[in-house]
């Protein structure tokens, strides 16, 4: 049994996908909570992951209203599966997990209705010229963009451990607990999504090499 | 450790997913070797692109409501009874302060002597009404407030109540220990600085007022962990930033704070007590805190 903490009271607003009640709400007391019919928990639960889920899905989906939609039906299985969530899960890992389910049901819904899955839009994207955008602030429009294109153009399981690793940075360890894959799998597939977007980004990110 | 290796091995170095004896021949390597030294750079240069990342979607403010709906305003509605009546206890509170507060008037206005009735005509309807229509006043008060059904309480979204600030707001006078901001006339720079600010100083001062003794429990840090992470990536990049852009007092702000964010990234997901008093004595003694918050009081210019 974890110690509970007792800080001094924060007074933080609390805020979509905001770090409510840090070390005061440990996820695993929120979901004790839950299951005891304590909907201001689930509200926690809620305030403290739905932008890194809502964030995960887009890069998935790369579709905004259909993150949203994906993002709901996630919180909805959450709430009435939690009861079944296994006390040694991390709470993180188990949303991540049904995220990545509801957004791959979706894709290939999409898929077997015979909507062409074209998540990348193909078409080259024209730059004014061809050199290096400066990195410096915040990411240039066309590479932010360039870089949403990338990600959308991986195949579905490259994409998936690129963004947890890289995008979310989530260990080995949760990655292999949300997707089931081995970790010989997710390092092979992490590496070659590397090499994938390094070779889409390079020309106008001023990196380049090979790994 | 052959070269070949060490690149082999570079990417999982940068994911800190090695072994710690491996992790220390790697470091070993790259302080002598100029070509993976170079090549590691780049990773880490990539890494820093891919942190500034921004995607195009926010949680938008109606997805709560719709999934209370379907959860636990339909979990309370199953239930129903006498258990949806209490679940509204914004109402039940509101409906005892009223009953309490009518007999107490009633109380009041039957332990007075009797006098003539006077209705006092006033400019202002907000000052006190004396007299002994002030309990049917009230009354009548009561009964043009709004009958709120339990089902609408749970239904309404809690942002109305908490809202989530804008970025152009006036400083939270009754907090003095929230970081005031008033981003309205930063540039888009200054702003994620100050939004990225306001961030690391709730997290640190979360450290700062864990209470933990050794030989206490294991304490579970995963979420404040996987939070410093977040907040490490941009740390980098802003304050790189700021040294290019020679704005040195916020570049010092930054690289003051990142060993911090180190330590707490690096924290095991259940953390020794010791570990997180370590960390705790180090955030009170540098006093990071009060300097955080000193950030949002200088001079924007001088930033």
């Amino acid at each position: 049994m974890m110690k509970r903490l007792t800080v001094d009271e924060l007074n933080l607003e609390a805020q979509p996908g905001a770090f409510a009640g840090t070390l005061m709400n440990s996820s695993a007391d929120l979901v004790t909570r839950v299951r005891q019919g304590d909907s201001d928990a689930f509200r926690l639960i809620f305030e403290r992951y739905s932008r890194p889920v809502i964030s995960f899905i887009y890069d998935m989906v790369n579709d905004r209203a259909l993150a949203e939609e994906l993002t709901q039906e996630t919180f909805v299985r959450a709430y009435r599966a939690i009861r079944t969530m296994r006390a040694e899960t991390k709470l993180s890992t188990w949303l991540f997990g049904i995220a990545r389910n509801v957004a791959r049901e979706s894709l290939r819904a999409r898929a077997r209705a015979g909507n062409h899955v074209d998540l990348a839009d193909k078409s080259v994207m024209d730059l004014s010229d061809n050199k290096p955008v400066p990195v410096d602030g915040l990411l240039s429009k066309e590479l932010n963009e360039l870089i949403r294109r990338s990600l959308a153009a991986l195949d579905e399981d490259k994409r998936l451990v690129f963004t947890l690793k890289v995008l979310h940075q989530c260990s080995y360890e949760e990655i292999a607990g949300i997707t089931g894959f081995s970790l010989a799998k997710l390092k092979t597939d992490l590496h070659r999504a590397r090499a994938e977007m390094r070779k889409k980004i390079s020309p106008y990110a001023g990196v380049g090499y090979e790994v | 450790m052959k070269c070949e290796v060490c690149v082999e091995r570079l990417e999982e170095y940068l994911d800190g997913e090695v072994p710690a004896e491996e992790q220390e021949q790697i470091s070993a390597h790259l302080i002598t070797c100029a070509g993976c030294s170079e090549t590691f750079g780049a990773l880490t240069a990539e890494q820093e692109i891919f942190a500034r990342y921004e995607r195009d979607v926010e949680v938008p403010a109606f997805l709560w409501t719709r999934i209370a709906q379907a959860t636990v305003a339909a979990n309370i509605g199953k239930e129903g009874g006498w258990r949806a009546y209490f679940f509204a206890k914004p109402l039940a509170g509101v409906i005892a302060i009223l009953l309490v507060a009518i007999a107490a008037g009633v109380v009041y206005v039957m332990s007075r002597r009797p006098t003539p009735k006077e209705i006092v005509k006033q400019t202002d309807p907000t000052l006190p009404r004396y007299g002994t229509d002030l309990v049917q006043e009230r009354a009548n008060r009561d009964e043009e407030q709004p009958q709120v059904k339990p089902e609408e309480i749970v239904s309404v979204p809690r942002q109305q109540r908490r809202v989530r600030p804008a970025i152009k707001h006036t400083p939270r006078i009754d907090q003095s220990d929230v970081l005031s901001s008033d981003l309205g006339y930063l540039d888009i720079d200054d702003q994620d600085t100050a939004k990225h600010i306001e961030q690391t100083q709730n997290l640190l001062r979360s450290i700062r007022n864990v209470s933990v003794t050794d030989g206490d429990e294991d304490i579970d840090v995963s979420y404040d962990k996987a939070l410093s992470r977040r907040l490490l990536n941009e740390n980098i990049v802003l304050r790189r930033d700021a040294e290019m852009k020679a704005k040195f007092p916020t570049k010092t702000l930054l690289a003051d704070v990142e060993p911090l964010l180190i330590d707490i990234a690096n924290l095991p997901d259940r953390a020794r007590p010791e570990d997180v008093r370590v960390i705790k004595e180090r955030v009170q003694k540098t006093e990071i805190v009060a300097a955080l918050m000193g950030y949002q009081d200088r001079d924007p210019i001088n930033r």
